[in-house]
């Protein structure tokens, strides 16, 4: 049989793109993890005994929160937008994205700068004769902005999987006189779950990653600890266990996942009929409207007219052609290392499909370990694998240029789009996987019988029916990058500026209100970016 | 299929051409320097010098210890000719780790007191920063206040605030304490000053200064630098918090007030070391000093030079006598009592 040769037999163009991609990123990993099962230091054992106990069990309560309030509001504006007919669905359609266009820790900033004793929100309650201030730095305060900035990721891969959901199973549903609280809790739940799933586990990747939120208030968890570990106690060592560790529990929470879900796996067959959406009363239809709008308006409204507002008395900062030069940059790199990652997911999820075998997993798991791992740790894997590989390549560079500068891929961007790779692959692996396990083999397997070589069916059948995922997983990747810093910081050539190393050199100075104009750039750019994305038209059918 | 090949080798083509073409930019004269400080004034003198000098100053800027780590890692084909970063316990660091090379010049001499530079000559200062109480005139009277240690006694529970553990600042505050004091003294001074704390630690020092004028707390300890940028901050409340709020120099009849440094140092692998002497003695000049002084709220080191009016009105005081150095001796062992006593 044709089709079962293509399945099982040599290794395909996509693993063995994979597997090149695989071992490049397991060198980095291989030579910061080695040591790991070292004797541990003395250090280890105060981080044992003073940090370890307390920060397990505020990031505990951090990831839970924030994926519960995450799944939460990215669940329902995606039901409520999908199945629903309301006025400005469109509009909702698209904008509820834009959070993800603000990063967690300009929100930050931004929401301690109101509630602070200066801040707008507070002054307006002086106005009113209330003294009291809220503290947002706080637990609460961190797992609010999380939910509110990251429920996107939840939001856009629930969508895609409800788009392309049949609409067969609610009509049998509804056939059946399932209710719409049933139809919701037996169907469409179901059927999302691997969506739901997915972008819930990037909310706790992205949570678990971040810094820059956790530090600033003050709110004691795993990443602080590793920060802690390296910075404040010089201890490298220590601070690579703790990722170790950190990385168990992600895959821990993989795994659980996994053993839930069971054997269960539901593909829809695929039918684009369109799905019918459902009129609400007026009630029902403010609700929807109030509970949309205030997701927006908390996750994105309110903190960017503040920024807007500061940008009054800071404009100054935008005021330089060198703007020109820098925005040039970001989109380049950006655009050319989303694409890339991207491909390189793409090429991943076909090698797993294709190939049920367990090292095809052990692959796969390579390849996305990166994600679980903190920027700055991975900058430093990256960095002494860059310098490694220049020096095993300098006699070639001296057959083109004697007296070249030793370091000549460390110095350069490579390194940098290297790491964007090693740090994002996860993200796009995860909204493309959704999109393929929604379609199934059938399409696929299908064309295989018919002779088809793979390359072919990827291009000519798999991808138009996956465009809706890989668009939003490069919207994703897009602006992951966009806003990523630490490695960005550390890996950069000289001279090199991007949108959000600019706005760490003001955020990083306590200059909140001069961060503002720079973070609006970014912010601007990943909005036209989801604009243009979701109003691309597709063969002269506007998408909504 | 070939479709596919095509995209590939667009990839690989675009991969190769920015890595090539950032790799080998050969200005004749020029300098690149490794920086934590990341303030526009700081750009400013580095177009200064390029002007007066011809020498080109490229930059990396990222944290202090992620640059510690890329000296490390990068060795002996570091492209890094000088090294500046906001703490003097880092530059200590840098120097234990063999990453810096001893300079000899009597410019950099006559601008940069003694205690202000490395006793080896590796590194040397270029601002000063004090760490300092501030207060609320209306609820504490400068009579109340002395040192740093009065604050560990009962009057001051729950008046306190200061920021997390984890900043660096903290680090050489108790550092210092560790030098001057020794280990028993600090620890009871860290279990006391936490007793006393308003809060657990949250946010940066300008919302401890906030802190305090919104009654959470009564006093804070906090670096003149952000009083001076908050009372030339963009934002007119943050100026209003600055103006109600006094600053005190504790310890002037005993140990002294804690300062720590931004200093600059040439790598051990530099390859011109000359440009990058003639940079230290530039940022060390009256000139460059003068700009520190005025746009950034930092004391100079160089003597002739005059700090900002503002921090001038706040008068003069007396710095902690140690070497610097021991703020980078005895980091990690003040992080560890940090750490034990519940300073979060």
């Amino acid at each position: 049989m044709r089709m079962k040769r293509l399945l099982s037999k040599t290794p395909s163009g996509f693993t063995i793109i994979t597997i090149v991609v695989a071992i490049l990123i397991l060198f980095p990993l291989s030579a910061m993890f080695g040591d790991i099962l070292d004797a541990p230091s003395d250090t280890w054992v105060h981080i044992r005994t003073h940090l370890l106990p307390d920060y397990l069990g505020n990031t505990i309560i951090l990831i839970v929160g924030t994926a519960v309030l995450a799944a939460l509001l990215g669940f329902f504006s995606a039901y409520f937008v999908t199945f629903h007919d309301f006025p400005m669905r469109r509009f909702f359609s698209w904008a509820l994205i834009l959070p993800l266009a603000l990063p967690s820790y300009i929100a930050a900033y931004v929401y301690a700068d109101m509630f602070s004793y200066t801040g707008t929100f507070a002054r307006a309650l002086r106005l009113m004769g209330i003294t009291q201030l809220v503290d947002v730095m706080s637990m609460a305060g961190a797992i609010l902005i999380f939910g509110l900035t990251l429920y996107p990721y939840v939001y856009l891969m629930v969508k895609s999987s409800l788009q392309k959901q049949s609409r067969i199973y609610l009509d049998n549903a509804r056939l059946l006189h399932a209710g719409p609280l049933k139809r919701l809790m037996r169907v469409i739940i179901p059927l999302t779950r691997p969506a739901l799933i997915g972008g819930t586990l990037l909310v706790i990747l992205e949570t678990l990653n971040d810094y820059g939120v956790v530090r600033y208030f003050g709110v004691r968890v795993f990443s602080y600890a590793i920060f802690d570990a390296w910075f404040r106690l010089a201890d490298v060592a220590s601070a690579i266990r703790l990722s170790g560790l950190m990385l168990l529990l992600v895959f821990g929470i993989v795994a659980a996942e996994k053993l839930l879900r069971g054997r269960r796996r539901f593909q829809a067959a695929l039918k684009s009929s369109s799905i019918r959406r459902m009129k609400l009363s007026v009630r029902s239809r403010t609700l929807v409207i109030g509970f949309l709008s205030l997701v927006l308006l908390f996750g994105f409204g309110i903190p960017v007219l503040e920024m807007i507002g500061n940008l009054f008395a800071t404009w100054h900062v935008l005021l330089d052609v060198e703007w020109l030069y820098i925005i040039i940059n970001t989109l380049t790199i950006t655009i050319f290392a989303s694409a890339l990652i991207v491909f390189i997911a793409l090429m991943t999820v076909n090698a797993m499909r294709l190939s049920k075998s367990r090292w095809a997993a052990v692959l796969l798991k390579i390849t996305n370990l990166g994600y679980a791992i903190p920027g700055a740790v991975i900058a430093i894997a990256v960095l002494i694998f860059f310098v490694d590989l220049d020096r095993r390549l300098g006699p070639l560079y001296e057959l083109f240029q004697n007296d070249g500068p030793a370091l000549l891929l460390t110095t350069s961007l490579t390194m940098l789009v290297f790491a964007y790779c090693l740090r994002f692959i996860a993200i796009a692996y995860n909204s493309v996987d959704s999109t393929y396990e929604k379609i199934g083999m059938s399409y696929t397997e299908a064309a295989y019988t018919l002779g088809h070589g793979k390359w072919n069916t990827l291009w000519r059948i798999d991808l138009p029916l996956i465009r809706t995922g890989l668009i939003s997983a490069f919207i994703i990747v897009f602006i992951d990058v966009l806003k990523e810093l630490p490695l960005t910081l550390v890996l950069r050539p000289t001279n090199y500026d991007t949108v959000a190393t600019r706005v760490f050199t003001y955020a990083g100075d306590e200059m909140i209100h001069e961060a503002s104009g720079p973070s609006l750039v970014i912010i601007l750019l990943s909005a036209m970016m989801i604009y243009y994305l979701t109003h691309m038209k597709r063969g002269g059918k506007h998408v909504s | 299929m070939n479709k596919f090949i095509l995209i590939l080798s667009v990839f690989l083509t675009g991969l190769l051409l920015t890595g090539c073409t950032l790799g080998v930019e050969n200005d004749e004269r020029a300098l690149t320097v490794y920086t934590d400080r990341h303030y526009d004034t700081d750009q400013e003198l580095f177009d200064q010098f390029t002007e007066e000098t011809g020498i080109a100053v490229n930059v990396v800027k990222a944290g202090s210890d992620e640059l510690i780590n890329r000296l490390r890692t990068e060795g002996a084909d570091t492209a890094a000719d000088v090294f500046i970063v906001a703490d003097a316990g880092r530059l200590h660091q840098a120097k234990e780790n063999d990453l810096l090379q001893a300079v000899e010049s009597d410019v950099i001499t006559a601008n940069v007191p003694a205690n202000y530079r490395d006793v080896d000559n590796q590194w040397f200062g270029l601002t000063v920063r004090a760490r300092v109480i501030v207060f609320h005139p209306d609820r504490v009277s400068e009579d109340d206040l002395s040192t740093y240690e009065d604050l560990t006694d009962p009057k001051w529970n729950g008046r306190v605030v200061v920021r997390s553990s984890a900043n660096i600042y903290n680090q050489s505050l108790i550092a210092s304490f560790l030098s001057i004091n020794g280990e028993s003294a600090t620890r009871s001074f860290i279990a006391g000053l936490v007793a006393n704390f308003a809060r657990t630690p949250e946010g940066n020092d300008r919302d401890q200064a906030k802190a305090v004028m919104a009654g959470l707390a009564d006093v804070a300890i906090m670096n003149t630098y952000y009083m001076g940028k908050m009372a030339n901050s963009s934002d007119p409340y943050e100026v209003e918090v600055a103006n109600a709020l006094r600053v005190f120099f504790p310890n002037q009849d005993t140990t002294g007030t804690h300062v720590n440094i931004s200093g600059a140092a040439v790598t051990k692998h530099s390859d011109n070391v000359a440009e990058a002497v003639a940079f230290i003695e530039f940022l060390t000049s009256p000139t460059a000093q003068a700009l520190f002084a005025e746009a950034n709220y930092e004391y100079p080191v160089n003597p002739d030079v005059d700090a900002a009016e503002l921090l001038e009105s706040w008068g003069d005081f007396i710095a902690q006598d140690i070497p610097l150095t021991d703020l980078g001796t005895f980091a990690q062992e003040a992080t560890i009592l940090m750490d034990e006593e519940g300073w979060n």
